[in-house]
């Protein structure tokens, strides 16, 4: 009884020791680089095995043309041109060139064309047989990408082709890829148990997901200590990507938690300390992000070799800005309000309106385009993580942040007086403290920071007139949880929060995410109604 | 524990901390069935905070707080310990401000405490004349109508001393309640509160010393978290430490 | 009993407006539908379905107003109990729809066949009856406030903290809704509605109908309130919100005070959306966003909080000058609402009905409740 896998499995071996010997045979001839243009005649013969010995001998020959001519035969650009069985090749532009020297053919008549055919078996040769020029070929690039399809198609009849390869090749990188790709080879084929379990480790080693589709490929069809040693190895990999898409999601926790924390310490100011509640808040974070927009637009249109500094233009400006407006809205309204803060909240909410619609009304509802300067844009890869640069300047933009407030308040003189009129208002009015003013600079750094957090956003977020409210959710959140009144809380609740966020969207999706969180805050706040890092004491229940 | 036994309020090495920050150290004090007690002490003795611990605001890290000699205080919370007939009155006059001296006496008369029971609740015979009562003790029936919060601050500490007697409690504990008062108010004052321990057990914060030498009962001094000394207002007046930590030579 | 509850808590302005509402609810319909369209007193069906719509939202200004004006809970998210009344309604539409869907299915309405489902999942069962879609209608709102609420009033989350997480409840509940394997059809919601209790929803009749059913409910709604309010409970709860610890010291459960009133206010607000659904023809996820429910909280502000009627005002107000903005200058809505909203706040703490009263002191709204206009500051203490 023959079943079908051994049928194939026959076929496969077959057709290995088939094309090993085709090798061979092509490299008895390889020497021959003159031998071109009589190589290239057999691709004209009739026997299918002719043809493909020609495929391999032109492969070999490492002529300049060789290349051309096979890919033209493996898009059936490849004619054979009566009288005189000459060949060419029909070119992009619908004219012919002769294969063997490229020069034009000049005016050929339809019916004196015959197609070189090729079929399924013969392409997969053409494959190979470029990647074997390409393997060769001077440019390392080339040779790296060659080494990398055949590491994709794990072709087993690459093999002798790749050892040639590596025996010749210098560069470090080509030449892991060039051993991996030998290493699938060698799983594919049919070497050795020593060979294969040495090619298992070094696809090990990769430690991919590439990795474990071909060890699990392979280890579907091996026996005994092969298939032992394969799926030894998928768990070996496996954990390593756990451990690394931990990492990744820590990293893009973070990246999302400096978001929030920008976004938030604002109001960790204006309602952590001052108690007022801004809903306006998000609106100074969108005023920001369009203070970055305008400043790109004039140095665009003015002076386009500053575009890469307009981020260093856009932090102050868009501190000025939100911090005039928020100084505006103190002095113009919120003063009114003290100790009513639902009254306070409904107030800012309505300038929140106001805030959003005169921004429609200037620079139209819908997203503006704010680039990224050359430095903040790619990416780069530590090990298993691909990182976009701007999220990591982002991280590192809030912490810079973080703590230039929290050193601003707790060492300068403003910092100082503006603790004392929180803790006592009155006392720090008899010590000559102007309390008003205090109250109206507070209340213009939260918004100020709020500016400089847009600039941020508007590197990573659509900048449109709504961009605030889809933050004020959040930033609240963030204070509420990390504890009302303490910069240590907004900087672990935002953090937590964003990680938080990250682990939950592989299993639940981001919108679901989103909504577990805002449920566990509102369990959590249930539980712990003054947040994480509360401040105890008789006198806050007042 | 017979002590505790015959005690209305039994407080025994009640420790509470806020941030590291002792506000009761250890606190013991016994208070009898039918006493007037005066608290007195610096600001930060701990009064305030011992009236939370004793009412259910405030949990006590350690110790133990009983009533009547046998329940447990330590695990109830506010509403259950005022059904159980503590009745507290605040350092600043809290009442209903938007409601009628009437309507806030009301509210506080025994009984019916439940949402549906409240919703059903009709003015009885018996519960006005109680009102009327009540009234006439804090002396407030001339303003009966009158809004809480057209009151003058004396008068709105009497409707609170009112509201808690209404609620028929066992004790009263009674924060400061004259401070702010005119010498004509203090006096009537005393008075009263004299009249009410007449059947209720009363426990006495203040800092006015001519208030707590006409109140005449046994005072108890605290100093930092715990008590300093005990005894009648002669007595402890001359104690050295009292001396030292609060009166000042 | 009941009548003595009722007559505890009706005045003659209570019955005055009472009456207002009945007629209304008597003439218009009659205006709408037996006046020919070229009369001069002719109403129209836009303007049936208009003031249709207005109603609702009174009703859902009263519910916001029961526990915000008389118990300082302000729930920035009364909107989320509005939308999940209308759901309820909008899925006994769907149900309604039958065969004569787009893609003809008998039972799925059209999104779910979109959607490749093969059956109707299990909280869409029941659906097609009237009787359980009207209990749904208050149940399911009632409970989430339940829910809600017991954690809430349970922990003392008070002030601006419960604002902010009511405000985080609809914003959840909103992006929940906007996913389509929710199961309420996400972005789009529920619309294409054919007809209710077997009448179509295009006929004057129906519309008229559904005006006057909506009159009735504010009725009811404010029956409602005003046995509450002039209750002792309704003392309890304005207790509360001007000392809430004094109430507690007086031995009530002040959680479950705020509880009852918090849940009977979210099913008046459920039945609010229930009958707002139809009359618009459809209900989205939009419903739930925070925007919705912060702007019927002004519209409370405007009228007068801490009064029945001020709520009612305010909520036609200001749907009104919505209505007319949105039609004539769209670019100035968002500014003049913001606007309102400050000034309000600032210069009228006590809304029309208090600016009325100062002028005219013997307003009915007089008794207790309108006393509560001066802001309280219980409710800030954190």
């Amino acid at each position: 009884m023959c079943t079908v896998a051994q049928l194939t499995d026959i076929m496969k071996l077959a057709r290995s020791l088939v094309l090993v010997l085709l090798c061979l045979l092509a490299g008895l001839t390889a020497s021959a680089a003159s031998d071109f243009p009589q190589a290239l005649s057999g691709l004209a013969e009739k026997s299918f095995k002719k043809r493909l010995g020609a495929i391999n001998a032109v492969a070999v020959s490492g002529h300049e043309r060789a290349q051309t001519v096979l890919e033209a035969l493996a898009q059936r650009r490849l004619f054979v041109a009566n009288p005189g069985k000459r060949l060419v090749i029909k070119t992009e532009a619908g004219g012919y060139q002769m294969a063997v020297t490229g020069e034009p053919a000049g005016e050929i008549a339809k019916p004196a064309l015959k197609r070189v055919k090729t079929n399924n078996r013969l392409r997969k040769v053409i494959r190979n047989a470029l990647g074997t020029l390409t393997l060769r070929s001077p440019d390392p690039a080339r040779r790296l990408a060659a080494a990398q399809t055949i590491f994709a198609s794990r072709d087993a009849s690459a093999l002798p082709i790749l050892e040639v390869a590596l025996a010749a090749e210098t560069d470090i990188q080509v030449r892991t890829v060039m051993e991996r790709a030998r290493a699938a080879s060698t799983l594919m084929g049919s070497a050795g148990e020593a060979d294969k379990l040495e090619a298992i480790s070094t696809i090990r080693q990769m430690g991919n997901q590439d990795a474990i589709a071909l060890l699990s490929a392979f280890g579907d069809r091996a026996k005994g200590a092969e298939k032992a040693a394969a799926s030894q190895a998928i768990a070996e990999i496996e954990r390593t990507l756990a451990l690394w898409s931990g990492a990744q999601n820590v990293i893009y926790g973070l990246s999302l938690g400096s978001v929030l924390l920008l976004a938030a310490i604002g109001l960790a100011i204006t309602f952590g300390v001052m108690g007022v509640i801004n809903m306006a808040h998000g609106e100074m974070v969108m005023l920001g992000a369009y203070v970055t927009f305008a400043v790109q637009e004039v140095l665009r249109t003015s002076f386009p070799g500053l575009f890469d500094w307009s981020l260093l233009f856009a932090i102050p400006l868009a501190f000025l800005v939100s911090g005039c407006v928020g100084v505006a809205l103190e002095r113009g309204v919120i003063r009114f309000l003290y100790g009513r803060p639902l009254e306070t909240l409904l107030a800012t909410w309505g300038v929140s309106l106001i805030l959003q619609q005169a921004v429609r009304t200037i620079f139209g509802p819908n997203n503006r385009e704010v680039g990224n300067p050359s430095w903040m844009s790619g990416s780069f890869e530590l090990g298993q993580l691909a990182l976009t640069w701007n999220r990591l300047y982002i991280i590192l933009f809030a912490l810079l942040i973080f703590a230039g407030l929290y050193a601003a308040m707790r060492w300068t003189s403003f910092g100082l007086q503006m603790r004392s009129v929180v803790q006592n208002r009155q006392m720090a009015g008899a010590m000559g403290i102007r309390t008003k003013w205090i109250d109206a600079l507070t209340f213009g750094l939260g918004s100020g920071i709020a500016g400089i957090a847009g600039v941020a956003i508007s590197q990573i977020d659509n900048v449109s007139p709504n961009l605030g409210q889809s933050y004020i959710i959040d930033s609240f959140m963030v204070v509420v949880f990390g504890g009302v009144g303490n910069l240590w809380g907004t900087l672990v609740g935002a953090m937590t929060l964003g990680v938080a966020n990250k682990f939950l969207e592989p299993y639940a999706g981001a919108v679901l995410a989103k909504i577990f969180v805002l449920v566990f805050i509102i369990l959590f706040i249930q539980k712990r109604p003054r947040g994480l890092f509360a401040l105890k004491g008789r006198g806050i229940e007042a | 524990m017979s002590v505790a036994a015959n005690s209305i309020l039994y407080l025994d090495g009640v420790t509470v901390s806020f941030d590291g920050f002792r506000a009761l150290n250890s606190l013991s004090l016994v208070v009898e069935p039918g006493e007037m007690r005066a608290i007195i002490g610096p600001n930060g003795a701990g009064k305030t905070t011992m009236m939370d611990v004793i009412t259910g605001k405030t949990r006590p890290d350690e110790g133990d707080v009983r009533f009547d000699g046998k329940i447990d205080l330590t695990n109830l919370d506010e509403a259950e310990i005022a059904e159980l007939g503590i009745g507290r009155k605040f350092q600043k006059p809290t009442v209903f401000e938007h409601q009628t001296v009437e309507e806030n006496l009301s509210l506080a008369l025994a009984g019916t405490r439940g949402v549906l029971e409240s919703f059903l609740w009709f003015a009885s015979a018996e519960s006005n004349e109680r009102t009327d009562e009540l009234l006439e003790t804090i002396r407030l029936t001339s303003v009966r109508k009158a809004l809480a919060s057209s009151l003058s601050h004396g008068q709105k500490q009497w409707l609170e001393i009112g509201m808690l007697l209404a609620q028929d409690p066992k004790v009263l504990l009674v924060d400061e309640p004259v401070a702010g008062m005119t010498d004509s108010e203090t006096e009537q004052t005393a008075k009263l509160l004299r009249e009410i321990a007449k059947d209720h057990s009363v426990v006495v914060v203040e800092h006015d010393m001519a208030f707590v030498r006409d109140l005449d009962v046994k005072v108890t001094v605290l100093a930092e978290g715990s008590v300093l000394a005990e005894g009648s207002l002669d007595v402890v007046s001359v104690n050295e430490k009292v001396i030292e930590s609060y009166l000042g030579r | 009993m009941i009548v003595r509850l009722l007559s505890r808590s009706l005045d003659h302005w209570s019955y005055g407006f009472l009456a207002v509402l009945v007629l209304v609810s008597i003439i218009l319909p009659a205006l709408h539908l037996l006046v020919p369209p070229g009369s001069y007193f002719h109403v129209s069906g836009y303007a049936i379905g208009l003031m249709g719509k207005y109603l609702c939202f009174a009703l859902l200004a009263l519910s916001v107003d029961l526990i915000w004006g008389f118990c300082g809970i302000l729930s920035l998210g009364h909107g989320a109990f509005f939308a999940l009344g209308g759901y309820a309604m909008g899925m006994y539409l769907m149900r309604q729809i039958g065969s004569r869907g787009v893609y003809g299915h008998p039972e799925l309405p059209d999104f779910m066949v979109f959607l490749n489902w093969q059956e109707l999942p299990w909280f869409w069962l029941g659906f097609d009856s009237f009787a359980y879609a009207a209990v749904m209608i208050v149940a399911v709102p009632g409970a989430l406030a339940f829910v809600f609420g017991w954690f809430a009033f349970r922990s003392r989350v008070t002030g601006v903290y419960l604002s902010i997480i009511t405000q985080a409840l609809t914003y959840a509940l909103m992006l929940a809704f906007f996913r389509n394997d929710m199961g309420f059809g996400g972005n789009n919601g529920l619309t294409d509605f054919k007809d209710i209790l077997g009448f179509s929803l295009q006929a004057p009749g129906t519309r008229a109908a559904l005006f006057s059913a909506s009159a009735l409910a504010l009725g009811l709604g404010f029956v409602v309130c005003r046995l509450i309010t002039r209750s002792r409970a309704g003392k309890v709860l304005e207790a509360i919100r001007d000392a809430e610890s004094r109430v507690r010291f007086l031995g009530y459960r002040v959680e479950r005070y705020k509880l009852a009133v918090f849940v009977i206010s979210a099913c008046l607000a459920g039945i609010a959306g229930a009958l707002y659904v139809p009359q618009v023809g459809i209900i989205n996820p939009g419903e739930f966003s925070p925007a919705n429910s912060i702007e019927i909280v002004i519209a409370v502000a405007v009228g007068g909080r801490g009064t029945l009627f001020g709520p009612i005002v305010g909520a036609v107000l200001v749907n009104f000058a919505k209505t007319w903005f949105t039609g004539a200058l769209p670019e100035l809505w968002l500014f003049a609402l913001g606007g309102l909203f400050i000034a309000v706040t600032l210069f009228l703490p006590r809304g029309i009905v208090g600016l009325v009263q100062s002028y005219w002191p013997r307003l009915p709204a007089a008794g207790v409740a309108n006393r509560a206009a001066k802001p309280s500051t219980e409710g800030s203490t954190r």
